[in-house]
């Protein structure tokens, strides 16, 4: 995969629409926190399988598993027990390096809180993951800086490009860290509740964005408790209790065909 | 990571903490500029104990201490064999030890002498006893602003061949050898075969003949002296012998050149019966090889007098043998092959050894000191790390989410410190710097001591790297566990906090 120049097309179509290659495979995934006590499970007995362009939304009150579960698939968390393959590599198996090459390439987190660099400028938070690329990631790394004011751009943040994040809105600041996510053309957005900071209108926003990439052939996995935001993805996973109660589509849900271009 | 990405990121954050770095810093700062000062000054202070006033690079044998013994006894009155120990042969046996560059017979007076003179010095001419000594020339060529200054003009010399030298001033070359020009000492005029007038060459004076008959055109003879004597006229003696006044302080320049009179097998003090001699001195330069207190003369001369004043066994028989150090580190093994011989050390040898003992356990005291300071100060590094790890441990989370692996969280963190440490440690060593030039500026208002050193302070050239390597080392220690903690932290655990 390779860093595309700006006067390619826009935030960058990875594939086109959704396909039946698994992209995500979990079995028997259990998480345990030893300090809450022997039974204290986060997650128990997870199976589940994510296509590649897939928009999913894993929902659930709060405690039910739906953020360790996002850390596990993002390779933030690796004490869990059972599998957790992506793109047919087992997670477990991979090294510090290994993993944080491939979080770095192949993964685009964007949190609820933004996480962005206040003493750094929009356009200099959107270039972090480009200061930790390493071996042949650095390849892309051409024209790195257009690319990342071209996302910039693309998420409507033109002329914010010099600004730091105290001078920006909570919408704006969730849209540095959607393009930063996509610097590297990620085989896997990560959203843990994006919407949660935000007002109705600027998560509505946020969440058409969202359905934008998920047109442009991004996989997005975004958790939630919102129903609401839940509606926008075609597939909803449900989590109680750190089981997954129910897994289905979402028969309103806008299908990736008929998404704008 | 790339290296320019690095170096951003570690450099932005030095610049967010820069007050908690700063006030972290300054331990560093102080406990260099105290290895740069304390190492300054042992240096400075060994310079001037250890090259001035004991000599750390020659050893001077003796004679074995006289004990209470029938054989001391006889050694003491000069009959003994420990005397007769010091001649040319057991010079000889000294070439061949390990770590020498060559070993010279020293030799003293044997008979009284007097001096006066220094009238165009002081103002007025001064007298004194003369205490003298002699070395061989050799030792001391390599010292002098020039060649042939401290040579025995008066010792046989062929001329006229091929590679000969030229004669002294006052002497010709007569079939081959040089001898020099008869004169009549009362009027310091040359006498002629024709029994014509003439002046003695420039540089010769008409000289008493040893014989008593006539004189002869003789160059004086050349003397060194010690910069101590210098540091004890300027110090002392200056006052002392001014009547009520001071005599005016004299420096190097102004003794190099000057000639005075010198009554041999004469005293100032008290009288003295049988032949005596008048010879003209001059100073030719100084070394730390010539005598302390009193002038040294190239050897032959005073082998000659003391064979002319004393006897011929006092011209063969050495003071002290003068072994010149070619590495100081073999200067304790030299030592100890002295003593295996059953000799004896001068004083000046033994307190040599003494202080340069004690100079170094002060030296590595200081050193200690100073590292205990860096030392303590890299735990205040750590604790710094501690705290900005735990003020950045969202920051650190995010950095692992976008990709940082455990080793590159530990580079930054690693940098980091070792910025801290390159900054505080070249700050620290100019810091030393300038407080031993403060020293020397406090110092230079003082009044004047013996072997008051136009400064205190030298600075080797190792120092400068070493503190600098030392600060960044220390900091570097510090950062290690803040920097391994920060890498081990559970990222999701870090982003939720």
């Amino acid at each position: 995969m390779s860093a595309r120049e700006p006067s390619h097309t826009p935030l960058s179509p990875h594939t086109e629409g959704e396909d039946d290659t698994p992209l995500i495979e979990l079995k028997g995934l259990s998480k345990r926190y030893s300090s809450a006590g022997p039974n204290a499970w986060a997650l128990k007995e997870l199976n589940l399988t994510i296509n590649t362009g897939e928009m999913t939304a894993i929902i659930g009150t709060s405690g039910s598993g739906k953020t360790t579960l996002l850390n596990i698939l993002g390779g933030l968390d690796r004490a869990y027990e059972g599998s957790l393959t992506v793109e047919g590599r087992e997670l477990h198996t991979l090294s510090d390096a290994e993993l944080s090459r491939w979080r770095n390439q192949e993964v685009g987190f964007i949190f609820q809180h933004f996480h962005l660099l206040d003493h750094l400028s929009a356009l200099d938070n959107v270039l972090l993951p480009a200061c930790l690329a390493k071996g042949e990631a650095r390849a892309q790394l051409d024209g790195v800086e257009d690319r990342a004011a071209f996302l910039l751009r693309e998420v409507g943040l033109g002329d914010k490009l010099s600004s730091r994040p105290p001078q920006l809105s909570g919408g704006q600041k969730q849209r540095v860290a959607i393009a930063r996510a996509l610097l590297f053309e990620p085989s896997l957005l990560l959203c843990d509740e994006p919407t949660g900071s935000l007002d109705s209108e600027t998560g509505e926003e946020i969440i058409s964005l969202f359905q934008r990439l998920h047109a442009q052939g991004y996989t997005v996995l975004m958790i939630t408790h919102e129903e609401r935001v839940s509606r926008a993805a075609r597939r909803v996973i449900r989590l109680e209790d750190g089981l997954l109660v129910s897994d289905e589509l979402t028969p309103h849900a806008p299908s990736t065909d008929n998404k704008e271009p | 990571m790339k290296r320019a990405s690095l170096s951003a990121l570690v450099f932005d954050n030095l610049k967010r903490s820069k007050t908690s770095v700063a006030m972290s810093s300054v331990g560093i700062i102080v406990g260099i500029s105290a290895l740069v000062f304390f190492v300054g000054l042992s240096e400075g202070i060994k310079e001037v104990v250890l090259k001035r006033i004991f000599l750390i690079e020659q050893v001077e044998v003796i004679p074995p201490k006289v004990g209470f013994g029938v054989s001391q006894l006889n050694a003491l009155f000069g009959a003994g064999p420990a005397n007769e120990r010091l001649t040319d042969e057991m010079t000889e046996t000294f070439k061949g030890v390990e770590g020498l560059e060559g070993a010279y017979p020293k030799m003293k007076f044997t008979f009284p002498a007097f001096a006066y003179g220094g009238k165009e010095l002081l103002g007025r001419d001064v007298r004194g006893e003369l205490i003298a000594d002699g070395i061989e020339p050799a030792l001391v060529r390599d010292e002098l602003k020039a060649k042939g200054l401290f040579e025995d003009f008066e010792a046989p010399l062929a001329c006229g061949g091929e590679g000969s030298s030229e004669c002294a001033p006052g002497a010709r070359c007569v079939e081959g050898q040089c001898v020099t020009l008869s004169c009549d000492p009362k009027t310091d005029q040359l006498m002629s075969p024709e029994g014509e007038q003439i002046t003695c060459d420039a540089g010769s004076y008409c000289a008493d003949d040893p014989k008593g008959k006539g004189g002869h055109c003789l160059p004086p003879i050349p003397i060194l002296l010690n910069e101590q004597v210098l540091e004890l006229y300027n110090g002392g003696l200056a006052v002392a012998l001014g009547r009520g006044g001071s005599l005016p302080k004299i420096s190097k320049g102004m003794v190099e050149g000057i000639t005075f009179h010198v009554g041999l097998n004469r005293s100032a003090i008290m009288r003295q019966r049988g032949k005596s001699l008048k010879r003209k001195l001059k100073i030719v330069g100084f070394s730390d090889k010539a005598m302390q207190v009193g002038v040294t003369l190239p050897i032959g001369y005073v082998r000659r007098f003391n064979q002319l004043f004393t006897s011929s066994d006092a011209a063969q028989r050495y003071h002290s043998i003068i072994l010149k150090v070619s590495d100081q580190r073999f200067f304790p093994s030299i030592v100890e092959e002295v003593k295996r011989r059953g000799l004896a050390l001068a004083d000046k040898t033994s307190n040599a050894e003494q202080a340069a003992k004690i100079l170094r356990t002060v030296e590595a005291l200081f050193a200690l000191v100073s590292l205990i300071i860096v030392g303590i100060a890299a735990v205040n590094i750590s604790q710094l790390f501690f705290m900005l790890i735990y003020q950045r441990r969202r920051e650190i989370g995010l950095l692992r989410a976008l990709g940082a692996s455990e080793g590159d969280l530990k580079r930054v963190i690693l940098s980091e410190a070792s910025i801290i440490g390159f900054v505080a440690g070249s700050i620290g060593a100019f810091t030393g710097y300038g407080a031993g030039a403060l020293v020397d500026l406090i110092a230079a208002q003082l009044p004047r001591f013996p072997y008051k050193p136009e400064t205190f302070f030298i600075y080797p050239a190792w120092v400068w790297p070493v503190a600098v390597v030392a600060a960044v080392t220390f900091c570097a220690l510090g950062a290690y566990f803040p920097a391994r903690v920060a890498a081990r932290q559970e990222p999701a655990e870090a982003l939720t906090q």
